[in-house]
């Protein structure tokens, strides 16, 4: 565990050099950014510096999770920055979709349960 | 064991509404009595594959045409074997897309399959404890059979129960988007939540697509800062400065203590060749009010303003 929390904080500090060198702001310096002015309003805006360190984070854990390298920095630049700080700390919980498993499944899946608890009983075992 | 009859309550429930319970009032109501959205494109999904194939769909349906190969590398996390919910509505913006959540209700589903727009949703066909998350797309809905269409998994039309697809789209917490394309409003439009898409648009857009989308929003809603900066700026990226500069005044008449819009107003006129002007603008921001980020742009603002000046030739007469 320890040398994971070592390993990702390593990761991270790498990522945040290759990440500062990727990163282009679209709108010239000194404009600010309307996604900027937005997180003002709501009162839960993030300093450019943790921004910076939630880009670096998001990499790195897209990384560790089998994202292929050429596609990291077009990933993280698609994310705003609010997006970037939810990411950064519900990458291993949040919900996937991925499964194909549906109705069928489901029933399945019920029957099978209900057996479990004993209020039914389909799945006959021998006498 | 309390948690264990709870879900067995539960489950047995699902298990009745499965079976079928007929006597229930009609969950799908529109006007429209019956859409179909035959034309949506259909990618049949590999294993774990739900994300890059419903988001090809929906942004084919858009007119961006994306396969489920080509999104794969951009959303598919393989260490979770699925797909973000973040990812599915941050890829979009590198395709010129903006994905909206629609409101967390039916009808706002059912209103968006009338004004033409396929949904896609996320569903949860597991338990509590042992979820199991899947994308699909809604392409239709029957309100006389109370009935919806999915594009989903391996089946180009599969048609639903209104009550089992909410049971599965109660359990993923209801999140549902559709595709706008830049200057498209969705059916009805959250103020907030469509300026937050387009801001989020806006570090990825073209200008010209940035600026469609906020024109929608000062159309929408004039009475918005947010609406006409983020139009302004589309503006200044464009080098139109005459426009942008009336766009940031309008956002500044509304809210006159915006530092943002009168820092984006000195950087204007500083492309407009007008440093001195600028300089006024820049001395009317309440520095000691802001947060880090906007005191580093205010006076990275300063800076360029300085070194036009210390270089200046003549201003410009519109100055």
């Amino acid at each position: 565990m320890r040398s994971t929390n070592l390993r990702s904080a390593f990761v991270a500090v790498m990522a945040l050099g290759i990440v500062n060198l990727g990163f282009v702001n679209t709108a010239q310096a000194g404009i600010v950014g309307t996604d900027t002015m937005i997180s003002t309003n709501r009162d839960v805006h993030l300093a450019a510096v943790q921004a910076q360190l939630n880009r670096a984070e998001v990499r790195a854990e897209l990384a560790a999770m089998g994202v292929d390298a050429a596609a990291l920095d077009q990933r993280v630049a698609s994310l705003s920055d609010s997006e970037l700080a939810a990411l950064s700390k519900r990458m291993q919980d949040a919900p996937a979709g991925g499964e194909i498993i549906a109705v069928i499944g489901v029933v399945f899946i019920v029957l099978l349960i209900l057996e479990l608890v004993g209020v039914i009983d389909i799945f006959k075992k021998n006498p | 064991m309390i948690v264990k009859r709870a879900g067995a309550g539960s489950v047995a429930c699902l298990f009745l509404a499965l079976v079928g319970c007929a006597s229930h009032p009609p969950l799908v109501e529109s006007g429209n009595g019956r859409v179909e959205l035959v034309d949506t494109p259909f990618y049949p999904q590999r294993r774990y594959q739900c994300g890059p194939a419903t988001l090809a769909t929906v942004l084919g349906a858009s007119g961006v045409q994306v396969t489920p190969g080509q999104l794969e590398p951009l959303v598919y996390l393989p260490g979770r074997k699925g797909t973000l919910q973040i990812e599915m509505q941050a890829a979009p913006r590198q395709y010129g897309r903006l994905a909206y959540r629609v409101e967390p209700e039916l009808s706002a589903i059912v209103a968006e399959l009338d004004g033409g727009r396929p949904v896609l949703v996320l569903h949860n066909y597991g338990l509590p404890l042992w979820p199991r998350w899947h994308y699909a797309v809604v392409i239709g809905h029957d309100s006389q059979k109370d009935q919806l269409l999915l594009r989903s998994g391996i089946e180009q039309r599969e048609v639903w129960t209104a009550r089992n697809f909410m049971r599965a789209w109660d359990n993923g917490d209801r999140w549902a988007w559709v595709m706008l394309r830049p200057g498209e409003l969705p059916a009805a439009p959250d103020r907030d939540r469509y300026l937050e898409a387009a801001a989020a648009f806006e570090k990825l857009a073209a200008p010209h697509d940035a600026w469609l989308a906020f024109d929608a929003a000062v159309k929408a809603w004039p009475e918005t800062a947010v609406a006409w900066i983020g139009r302004g700026t589309a503006n200044y990226r464009e080098k139109d400065f005459a426009a942008a500069a009336a766009d940031y005044s309008a956002a500044l008449r509304l809210v006159p203590g915006h530092a943002g819009a009168r820092n984006n107003l000195a950087m204007t006129m500083l492309g407009r060749g007008c440093p001195d002007a600028a300089r006024q603008q820049l001395n009317m921001i309440d520095v000691t009010a802001l947060n880090e980020a906007m005191r580093e742009a205010v006076a990275d603002t300063r800076r360029q303003i300085e070194t036009k000046l210390s270089a200046l030739v003549t201003p410009p007469k519109e100055c």
